[in-house]
């Protein structure tokens, strides 16, 4: 049932040609139907003011982080101003990194599953989900149906939690002094709670086994869980009517911080940032995996690649995921199979190979990679983590725009310094 | 004060004292009374702030110390007490110290003009609004100290938004007072007040009607619009949010104020948040009739005055309690839409705020000032001024005519001008997309 249409459909700038992602990208159409006209410009162009004739003006370096405010954590930007102009930005990272692919590497491919929680501490069960896709294609193990409904189910509720607090840091970023934030962690409460029922953790789950799931759902699970989808359109219309009617956070995000789609597939940018952009790339549907081609759902793409159609893609990336989880509450008394495969062993000692799983998190491409010399330890534990390879092309998102700028437009990128640094 | 005092004292009680000792005293006990009333209205504030904005974003707000939180700020204070107060080694140590006094001192000075109820004005100087607003500009000589001192670079630019900012709002700001005083013809704040006294129909009042003290300017399109510019140039002088930007946590972290700890750091909050309150009891006072409101002319009409010097001062008190009653209702109203704004709306940018208060506020305000020139030519002038059209004119149409021309043409100055800078906008904004993805690709080549 991979046909779904674009639910952004939005023409492409021309000139820019057409989407070239790879891979399963057929049966994705565009229609004609613009979302948005014009840009307002908000980048100065020859914004440094070297003219000798006029009086002098001196270049100011700014470190913004590692302790401040909304740099999401401890991370560092090396900024270079003219009066409030951005001249040159550099990112620095590493102040968080705790040796994470090395200790993977001590541990017994069992203990890592919890450590995999605490990269992107927001979205535990995506993580996890490509750590057991990574070690189960390493050990040949089979899931049954049944798992693959809960580990999808569990991941987009992710995906809704992590796109809610995004959206809310994002406008607190602004300057709208947590509102939305708040609005957007109640949002998110509400599903942290199912987590806590299904696996008695809320922020680090650790819910994924080999084969599986660690315990099939409560039976309390499916009534709190219908009552969140009745609840849930309501939020995201509010969310979406503040930010199409509120004109000082339009004039904030439109035109700000654009990344142009060349630009994004060379910086092998993924995720929403990406389909901000208007490549329509999902390895939901380009690569599915699990059970994600039983599932009718969109694939949102922006036009213009500013902080506004990152925004408006994650908005309608939460309708989608919703979607989906509407779609596994009619599938799943149907599944066949346990919530984990009773053969599956868990301390496994997977035949010496190597294994590469990749999922599409809600910032990203996850991927893990995995290379096994037969004993139960991984000889190489590799993560390719989205919040890294989406914050590199920060410094050409940043030049020309204001100081006030950068931190919107870092916001937008939806960072975790803890799968940044690992 | 020095009616009600010499009233007390060599009428009620008969002792003669001499004038100078009266002055004294009531001098005295003014100040006193506010040097109490400026701290309490901060701390009233930001408990009030903080409960507000918390309905606004699903919680509760302070409520652990005292009966609902009520003695939060008291708690706070005391912590700014005990803090440490930390001065760089890079800091110009003088200055550092200086700055938060710099600022505090004018926004204490600014309350000697304000009125607060009828006969009660700390001094009642004949050009206050003029006072009021040359020494609210003295503090941003304190912001931008307080930036240099700090020699930090957050600082350094939260100090350079803040003198621009606070440069670029005051004009908009006074030329929209100048139409209200081009109305009244009097700078004087106790004046304007009892000007907005009656109905707002024309210079007579509609006989038979009691003093409501309605003639709010409020009322009028001149003042209506006024009242707008004035309370958006407000937000921008008290820094609160949309136009937050000196001190914008999420991008330089406290601005200005980055260095400060302990009880400097605290003045500089106490001096933001009598300012927010002067700001807004400004707005109650020039645009909202102060302490103007039905009943306190009545009771003010039996009371001790300059007027009246054999009233009762029981009626001092109740004419008091009920315009400072108005006036405070007023002012914490006004506080409240700031407070709403703060929960509803992001800040914006620098160069967006230059460019709204420049290119939009202040030439609405200057269409502003031609249509109270046309509200008192219609209104008050005669043959002698070379106007005799009016002459034989009932006051009633007299105030209907100004009253519809001067809307006409605030609302098409209004409209013309939002366009124009719409369209001014747009005209800066249309970014060829292609041409600016050539330039953004050419860095990969």
């Amino acid at each position: 049932m991979n046909t779904g249409k674009l639910a952004f459909p939005m023409p492409l700038p021309a000139g820019v040609g057409t989407p070239s992602a790879p891979g399963g990208l057929e049966g994705q159409t565009s229609q004609e139907k613009p979302v948005r006209i014009s840009v307002r410009r908000s980048r100065v162009d020859g914004c440094s003011t070297k003219d000798p004739a006029m009086f002098k003006t001196e270049e100011l370096q700014i470190n913004i982080g590692p302790q401040h405010p909304s740099t999401h954590g401890v991370f560092r930007m090396l900024v270079t101003v003219d009066g409030e102009t951005i001249i040159d930005l550099k990112p620095v990272f590493g102040y968080l990194h705790r040796n994470h692919e090395q200790i993977a590497e001590q541990n017994t491919y069992l203990q890592n599953m919890p450590y995999t929680d605490r990269l992107d501490y927001f979205n535990s069960m995506a993580n996890n989900q490509a750590y057991a896709m990574a070690v189960e294609k390493l050990a040949g193990i089979e899931v049954p149906e049944r798992a693959e409904y809960i580990r999808v189910l569990m991941v987009e509720l992710t995906r809704i939690l992590n796109h809610a607090g995004a959206l809310g840091f994002l406008i607190n970023d602004m300057g709208m002094w947590q509102t939305q934030l708040a609005f957007g962690m109640r949002e998110r409460e509400k599903i942290l709670d199912l987590f806590e029922m299904a696996s008695g953790a809320r922020m680090m789950c650790n819910y994924f086994r080999f084969g599986g799931v660690v315990r099939d759902l409560p039976p309390e699970f499916m009534p709190k869980l219908k009552e969140l989808l009745v609840a849930m359109p309501a939020f995201v219309d509010e969310l979406e009517r503040l930010l199409r009617e509120n004109e000082i956070l339009m004039q904030r995000a439109e035109g700000i911080g654009i990344l142009p789609k060349e630009l994004a597939l060379a910086y092998s940018v993924t995720g929403p940032v990406l389909r901000g952009s208007g490549v329509p790339y999902d390895i939901r549907k380009a690569e599915p995996y699990s059970v994600y081609d039983r599932f009718d759902f969109d694939v949102p793409v922006g036009s213009v690649g500013d902080v506004y159609d990152r925004f408006l893609v994650r908005i309608e990336e939460m309708r989608q995921s919703k979607r989906i989880i509407e779609q596994i509450v009619e599938q799943l008394p149907d599944a066949r199979g346990g919530h984990i495969n009773p053969r599956a062993r868990q301390n496994v000692r997977p035949p010496v190979g190597d294994a590469y799983a990749r999922i599409e998190s809600p910032k990203g491409e996850l991927g893990f990679y995995l290379v096994s010399d037969g004993s139960p330890r991984p000889y190489r534990y590799k993560v390719r983590a989205p919040s890294f390879i989406n914050l590199t092309p920060l410094g050409d998102m940043c030049r020309g725009y204001k100081v006030a700028d950068v931190v919107v437009i870092l916001g937008s990128i939806d960072i975790v310094m803890g799968e940044v640094d690992r | 004060m020095y009616d009600i005092v010499n009233g007390l004292i060599n009428t009620t009680f008969g002792w003669n004292w001499p004038g100078w000792v009266i002055a004294l005293i009531s001098h005295l006990l003014v100040t006193t009374l506010l040097f109490a009333i400026a701290p309490f209205q901060m701390l009233f504030l930001t408990y009030y702030e903080r409960r507000a904005i918390a309905r606004m974003q699903d919680r509760i707000g302070p409520n652990r110390v005292g009966p609902a939180g009520l003695l939060q700020p008291i708690a706070d204070g005391v912590k700014m007490f005990t803090k440490e107060d930390i001065v760089p080694a890079a800091a110009d140590r003088w200055v550092h110290f200086l700055a938060p006094c710099v600022v505090v001192a004018p926004t204490m000075l600014m309350f000697a003009v304000l009125p607060w109820g009828p006969g009660m004005v700390p001094v009642d100087l004949n050009v206050g609004l003029l006072f009021f607003f040359a020494i609210s500009s003295i503090s941003a000589v304190g912001l931008l100290m307080a930036g240099l001192a700090s020699s930090n670079k957050f600082a350094l630019l939260g100090a350079m938004r803040a003198v621009a900012q606070m440069v670029s709002y005051e004009i908009p700001a006074v030329l929209s007072l100048l139409a209200v005083v081009m109305l009244t013809g009097t700078l004087s704040i106790v004046q304007l007040i009892e000007a907005q006294a009656g109905l707002f129909i024309s210079s007579a009042d509609v006989p038979g009607v009691p003093d409501l003290g309605l003639g709010w300017f409020i009322f009028t399109p001149v003042g209506l619009l006024a009242f707008i510019v004035f309370f958006i140039a407000a937000l921008a002088e008290g820094e609160r949010t949309p136009f937050d930007i000196p001190e914008a946590d999420s991008e330089i972290v406290a601005g200005y104020m980055t260095e400060y700890s302990g009880m400097k750091f605290g003045l500089f909050y106490l001096a933001q948040y009598v300012l927010n309150f002067l700001l807004c009891a400004i707005a109650a006072v020039i645009f909202f009739g102060g302490w103007q409101g039905p009943g306190v002319g009545w009771l003010y009409d039996r009371a001790i005055s300059p007027a009246n010097p054999d009233g009762n001062w029981v009626f001092n008190l109740l004419a008091g309690f009920l315009g400072v009653f108005y006036l405070l209702a007023k002012t914490y109203a006004f506080f409240f839409v700031m407070v709403w704004l703060r929960g509803a709306f992001p800040r914006l940018r620098v160069d967006q705020l230059m460019d709204f208060g420049w290119k939009f506020l202040i030439p609405l305000t200057l269409v502003n000032i031609v249509s109270a020139a046309i509200w008192v030519a219609l209104l008050r002038w005669g043959p002698e001024q070379g106007i005799t059209f009016t002459q034989n004119w009932t006051p009633i149409l007299r105030w209907g005519v100004a009253f519809a021309v001067t809307l006409a043409v605030n609302i098409v100055a209004y409209i013309a001008l939002a366009r124009i800078f719409a369209a001014s906008q747009a005209e800066q904004g249309r970014i060829d997309l292609d041409e600016y993805r050539d330039t953004l690709t050419a860095t990969l080549r």
